[in-house]
């Protein structure tokens, strides 16, 4: 290890501006407030599907966050079910779309294809993770969740969360950088020849 | 002298199980990861693995799934040749248990009846059965719950017979370099290697499935799991894939005899979230 880069914290309320993306560097602890709209590869679709027959969506896009995630159903009296990110990558094939369209950032988990940090540049955008498969503990920091629509799709549902100091860390920036490729570097003991 | 399992016998302990496995997390995992914890000296991985041990607390608390993909279920079985089950088959008994405990519980139903032109099928069923025969009286059941995001960096590769065992080790450290971070890491990993293509991967899930600490019975496949662990740790990924120095858990290696022509290795993973549980009738 050649030394540790340190590391920023802050608290963000959504909806996020370019100013706030603008501060933000792979590896920073974000603790985010406000709304989140839920959205797997099927809601996508759906989404796009809608746009493109002209209807509108039930959220404002501009400046949202999508928080790639299908949560399990909420037992009767609970806000929500366990809500734990799912795997970004899926959802690569649609980030264009909707950040021509205003969309500001995402929250899920893993690498992304190497595009993707193109993207964040050109458009001024971060992408999050979260912890995978702490999901009972996530959705202790949600406080209220509101269906959107496509309420057919299941756990793919359109919804929309409220957090409160949901806790993030930032894996790419709007500056190239990468929380994932920094790790390796950092921490790699073996020589991994192709 | 044959021995009756009724339907009802079958079914309500499967369903116990399915519901603790997803809400609880076995000791010995959450000691590992109280150990990983330690030994972590980056903010980030460190944040992971707290976050990773609160979630065994709210869960249960809670009664909430540990991870809100509640995944497929396998059951790996062997069943005494003299057991008789009556009322009705394996299949069905695990599915009606998988119905009332997803429905009961409040888990997700992740299940398609088709992969290309199928719908929810609203009870996460069917789940997936492997059933092998033993001698005697037992019925033996390995379950195994495991979410997409782990199960999609399984891999398969024929690989040249007689090369050095390294060649295996490098194919698995090359997958998970690309994959691993998308899979909820730290995993557990099974490998298996012989049999044919098809068997390879059922017994990489096999292996999979050995409980937490029961290391392969052959000094030298024991000795290639505990290597092929502390390299892949070495590889860096981390919790996450935040960076670290605890990427896996335990490596599982089975092996099979195989063809003089081939030598299949599968790899099938499980993410931190590792739900397995044996029942026995
Ligand atoms: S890989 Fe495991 S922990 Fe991660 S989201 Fe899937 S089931 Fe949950």
């Amino acid at each position: 290890m050649i030394r540790m880069k340190p590391i920023n914290e802050y608290i963000l309320k959504t909806p996020l501006t370019i100013d706030d993306i603008l501060i933000l560097h792979s590896g920073d602890k974000v603790l985010l407030n406000g709304e989140v709209y839920c959205a797997r590869d099927a809601t996508h679709r759906r989404m796009i599907a809608d746009i493109k027959a002209e209807l509108e969506l039930p959220f404002l896009l501009m400046n949202s966050t999508f928080y790639y995630a299908g949560p399990s159903p909420a037992p009767p009296g609970k806000i929500i079910g366990s809500v734990g990110p799912t795997t970004s990558s899926r959802m690569d094939q649609f980030l264009e779309y909707f950040l021509q369209r205003g969309l500001r950032a995402t929250i899920g988990k893993g690498e992304r294809s190497s595009e993707i940090k193109k993207l964040l540049e050109k458009y001024s955008s971060v992408y999050f993770i979260t912890c995978g498969g702490a999901a009972a503990y996530l959705s202790s920091f949600v406080v209220r969740s509101d269906l959107l629509g496509y309420e057919d799709l299941g756990a793919q549902a359109l919804i929309r969360l409220w957090v409160r100091d949901f806790p993030l860390l930032v894996a790419y920036d709007c500056y190239g950088g990468d929380l994932f490729e920094s790790g390796k570097i950092h921490h790699r003991r073996i020589n991994l020849i192709e | 002298m044959m021995k009756y399992i009724s339907h009802e016998d079958l079914i309500s302990p499967l369903e116990s199980a399915l519901i603790e496995m997803n809400i609880k997390s076995s000791e010995k995992l959450q000691n590992c990861m109280m150990e990983a914890l330690t030994q972590e000296k980056s903010d980030s991985a460190r944040e992971m693995f707290s976050e990773i041990i609160e979630n065994y607390v709210i869960a249960q608390e809670e009664c909430l799934p540990l991870c809100q993909d509640t995944g497929m279920v396998m059951a790996e079985v062997s069943m005494g040749i003299e057991v008789v089950l009556t009322g009705g088959t394996f299949q069905e008994a695990l599915d009606e248990a998988i119905r009332r405990a997803y429905q009961k519980s409040y888990f997700r139903k992740s299940v398609l009846t088709d992969p290309l032109i199928g719908k929810n099928t609203g009870d996460n069923t069917p789940g997936i059965v492997f059933i092998q025969q033993t001698h005697g009286d037992e019925l033996q059941v390995n379950l195994l719950v495991k979410g997409g995001g782990c199960d999609n960096i399984s891999a398969l590769k024929m690989m040249t017979p007689g090369i050095d065992p390294d060649e295996i080790k490098k194919f698995i450290l090359q997958e998970l370099d690309k994959n691993a971070s998308r899979a909820c890491p730290p995993l557990i990993i099974g490998v298996g290697i012989g049999g044919n293509a098809a068997y390879a991967l059922y017994l990489a899930s096999r292996a999979l499935g050995r409980p937490l600490g029961t290391p392969n019975h052959c000094k030298e496949y024991r000795q290639w799991e505990e290597q092929w662990k502390n390299e892949i740790n070495q590889l860096g990924i981390g919790p996450q894939g935040v960076g670290g120095r605890v990427t896996c858990l335990e490596v599982h290696i089975e092996s099979y005899p195989t063809h003089i022509a081939s030598l299949p290795v599968g790899m099938v993973c499980s993410c931190h979230v590792f739900r397995q549980k044996k029942l026995s009738w």
